[in-house]
């Protein structure tokens, strides 16, 4: 048998969230240099680009040039396909239903009682699954390319108070621990003859009561213990930190955030036309 | 000649598909027998344990509990036959009474109502936690709740326990008590297997010891004999106790070098100065 | 000269768990001192109140977790109760038994730098000061990692040198090695040794390891249920055998052997470590 998870897999929970966590990949190309607050922008221009706009080709172009710009900066395939793995179920359908419930204009491929595939709303459909995958993928650049301290401290900087940050830093770096302290919890109630799997759904759910309260009293204790470390290393809400690697723009952000402003422009005149 | 208790041939397991934990491990371990599990983190300890019990399979080779193959069974029905602590108490406890956590167990097996009832009563009186019977054991102190998870284990008297770290942080009175009460269980035929760190014990308790480094089992003897080799315990990165020590320091005087114990240590030598002041005499 | 650590009629409860329920009394009159550059090792069973100390020496207790103090604690003169633990963090250093929930951050260097930070030094400063405690704990080269991914000895040594890193000059010990394997105990014990010997940094160390205990502790005290109830050397404590039996605390492997061989031979020794049973019995079986 390949592995525990074949015996695990029929178990809520371990396969809702992805032991990946952290989808950063360390490498030494531009796009890590630049400030996560660049990343940022880029991202809510990417955002309103795609949701402004509709046309098929805009959503292909921008889906090229984002494979481009992540092969660029060394992200390898496996990232890439690990977000494909996840949006081309959601896609493929907003694809095979958009033209039925959204028939629209000539000519007509197929019909059948009141449902009516024209063309245009084949390619309606088209460019709403390619947005998706689009907008999932300008996500990944900033999250592929940009650690969780890194991150968290460019949200602190504009204008995150520091406590929200910490939280925010401490509860993505405990995500795995967390993970892995509910598999030992399961493993530790089947271990007492726990088997949750039969019966109706509800049933079910209150089966996971022993795995979830236990799974919320750690939690509860880990972050009672935080408590403590953070206080004994000096840590005081409200008082005024210093930063050991501060952040700093520099000229490559400049151009990138140049490029980002144009591109917004180029969205909503793209839109709305030119005054 | 019974069944073994479990016997595992030639596992191979690999974490994750890629890190290797365990290669090529066979060992029998009969029933009715006490058996330390010792070897750094790392070394494949606690991946052996969960395979013994199912909660972990092997990629390659095979597990049998009680004569039968582990494949064909899943932990819940395996639980019948091997009990296993957990190292962390907090990693299971979850009922809002201590009797409920002990009962959830004996639900779990199909107990009927009276056997339950009485088993309850009486693991709650065994391990003194009657005072506690209905309270949260979420907010027992730290040496209370692993008192706990041992009496939810202890209750369902599996033929096989496996205890995995039983005794870490907790002080010498209650380490004792856990061992005196496995010991019970012991000497009316059930197999103990320890994973532990704590060599005192391992030289004290076991009758067998599984020696692991690196996913491979190094030694599967006595605690003597395993003691006594101090090359085969610098491979494994561990160290005997005290006492074994000081004993492989006199070896120059006539001394075996495998004390296990202190009265064992004190036996070899009053035998040595014994023998001595015959010799002189 | 004014010990550096003085804990004086020390009764602590916590705060109610629940509203309408009674506060959970944990110290006694607890009365203790450390001088300065000394070791002292507090023994005592589960339950006794020795991590509630911990925390009342750095001002966690009361500040953060309420409940009521009376009696005093002491720094360097200064009462924790007209501190606060920001300010005590650097007189007070603590490291916990876990060292999965006292690492926060995602690299060496950020965890160590997180103090520093806390107390708005110059980046320059908290550089140098960091790779002081790296290179103090030997943990220089493990300065990018994630804590997630080391061993737990050098987990604890991160927890060590974050603590350090403030530069306090008292060290507070939760037993530190009850989650490591021996190796683990043993890297962090000599690196503990190292800084006693280099910094002269008084330490509180709570354990259960009395076997690893004579090789660091200076004095010995014994806390059980919120009272000090023995105190002074390692064997003028373990000497107090009915004591320590009925609490249910351990003496070491060698101090047992030396009662054994004392009823033996008529004799009164009082071993501590393998070195000094070694001799002592080597000399007496060429005799």
């Amino acid at each position: 048998m390949r592995g525990s998870g074949s015996a695990r897999g029929r178990e809520i929970g371990s396969n809702l969230v992805s032991p990946q966590f952290d989808l950063y990949v360390s490498r030494a190309s531009w796009l890590h240099r630049l400030d996560p607050r660049t990343k940022m922008a880029f991202v809510t221009v990417s955002f309103a680009l795609l949701l402004l706009n509709d046309q098929l080709t805009l959503m292909v172009a921008y889906l090229v040039a984002v494979h481009l710009l992540l092969r660029q900066a060394e992200i390898p395939w496996s990232r890439i396909r690990w977000l494909w793995d996840r949006t081309w179920l959601v896609s493929l359908m907003i694809f095979l239903l958009w033209p039925i419930f959204y028939p629209s204009g000539e000519p007509v491929l197929v019909g059948w009682r009141f449902i009516q595939i024209t063309v245009p709303s084949l390619v309606e459909g088209l460019s709403a699954a390619l947005r998706v995958i689009d907008l999932a993928f300008a996500v990944l650049v900033l999250l592929v390319s940009t650690d969780q301290t890194r991150l968290v401290q460019g949200l602190v900087r504009l204008g995150l108070p520091f406590e929200w940050g910490l939280g925010l830093a401490i509860g993505l770096r405990y995500l795995p621990l967390l993970h892995g302290t509910y598999q030992t919890i399961t493993d530790a109630q089947r271990a007492r003859g726990w088997s949750p799997g039969q019966g109706s759904l509800i049933r079910r759910a209150r089966a996971y009561v022993p795995a979830l309260v236990a799974l919320v009293i750690a939690a509860l204790r880990l972050s009672d213990a935080l408590t403590l470390a953070l206080a004994a290393r000096g840590f005081q809400p409200g008082q005024p930190r210093s930063v050991r690697r501060p952040l700093r723009m520099e000229r490559a952000d400049g151009w990138v955030l140049g490029a980002s402003g144009l591109l917004l422009v180029a969205a909503v005149v793209l839109r709305f036309g030119l005054p | 000649m019974s069944e073994p208790a479990v016997e595992l041939s030639n596992c191979h397991y690999r974490y994750n598909g890629t890190v290797p934990a365990l290669q090529g491990v066979s060992c029998t371990i009969e029933p009715g027998s006490w058996v330390a599990v010792v070897g750094q983190n790392g070394s494949g300890k606690t991946t052996l344990a969960k395979l013994c019990n199912g909660l972990l399979r092997p990629h390659a080779g095979r597990v049998r509990v009680m004569g039968q193959d582990a494949r064909r069974q899943s932990v819940a029905q395996l639980a019948r036959q091997v009990g296993y602590l957990f190292q962390n108490p907090d990693h299971q406890l979850f009922a809002p009474t201590v009797r409920e956590e002990i009962a959830f167990g004996l639900d779990n097996l199909g107990f009927d109502p009276a056997e339950k009832e009485e088993r309850l009563e009486e693991t709650l009186k065994l391990f003194g936690l009657e005072a506690f019977a209905e309270r949260p054991p979420a907010v027992l102190g730290y040496g209370l709740r692993r008192q706990v998870t041992v009496a939810s284990l202890f209750a369902l008297r599996p033929p096989i326990l496996i205890l995995d770290e039983p005794t870490a942080g907790l002080d010498w009175g209650r380490t004792k008590l856990l061992l005196e009460r496995s010991r019970i269980l012991h000497q009316s035929g059930h197999t103990i297997i320890f994973v532990t760190h704590n060599m005192r014990l391992v030289a004290e308790w076991a009758e067998r010891v599984l020696v692991l480094h690196k996913g491979r089992l190094l030694a599967d003897d006595t605690p003597r004999a395993v003691f006594g080799q101090p090359e085969l315990l610098a491979r494994a990165a561990l160290s005997p106790p005290p006492i074994t020590e000081l004993s492989q320091r006199l070896r120059s005087l006539g001394l075996r070098g495998d004390s296990p114990s202190v009265e064992a240590f004190c036996e070899e030598v009053a035998q040595l100065v014994a023998a001595r002041s015959e010799a002189i005499s | 000269m004014h010990p550096i650590v003085a804990v004086e009629d020390l009764h602590y409860a916590y705060p109610p768990l629940a509203p309408g329920q009674p506060p959970v009394p944990v110290l006694h009159g607890v009365s203790l001192s450390l001088s300065r550059g000394e070791c002292l090792a507090l023994l005592g069973p589960t339950g006794a109140g020795k991590s509630t100390l911990c925390l009342a020496l750095n001002g966690i207790i009361p500040h953060l977790l309420g409940g009521s103090l009376s009696g005093s604690v002491r720094i360097g003169g200064q009462n924790t109760r007209d501190s606060t633990p920001g300010r005590l963090s650097q007189m007070v250093g603590l490291v916990f038994q876990e060292p999965e929930s006292q690492l926060f951050t995602m690299t060496v260097d950020d965890e160590v730098a997180f103090g520093l930070e806390s107390l708005a030094l110059p980046p320059e400063e908290i550089e140098a000061r960091l790779t002081e405690s790296l290179e103090a704990l030997g943990i220089d080269h493990l300065r990018a990692r994630s804590p997630l991914e080391l061993s737990g000895g050098e987990k604890q040594r991160v927890a060590l040198a974050a603590a350090l890193a403030l530069r306090p000059e008292v060290l507070v010990l939760d037993e530190p090695t009850a989650s490591l394997d021996p190796q683990g105990a043993r890297s962090l014990l000599s690196a503990v040794a190292r800084l006693r010997r280099e910094n002269r940094t008084t330490i509180l160390w709570v354990t259960h390891d009395v076997d690893r205990l004579p090789l660091l502790a200076d004095r010995v005290a014994v806390l059980a249920q919120g009272r000090i109830v023995a105190q002074g050397t390692p064997r003028e404590v373990f000497s107090c055998t009915d004591l320590l039996h009925q609490l249910g605390l351990a003496v070491p492997q060698m101090w047992e052997l030396s009662s054994h061989v004392n009823r033996l031979w008529d004799t009164d020794h009082g071993w501590l470590t393998v070195n000094e049973a070694a001799e002592a019995l080597e000399r007496r079986l060429r005799e």
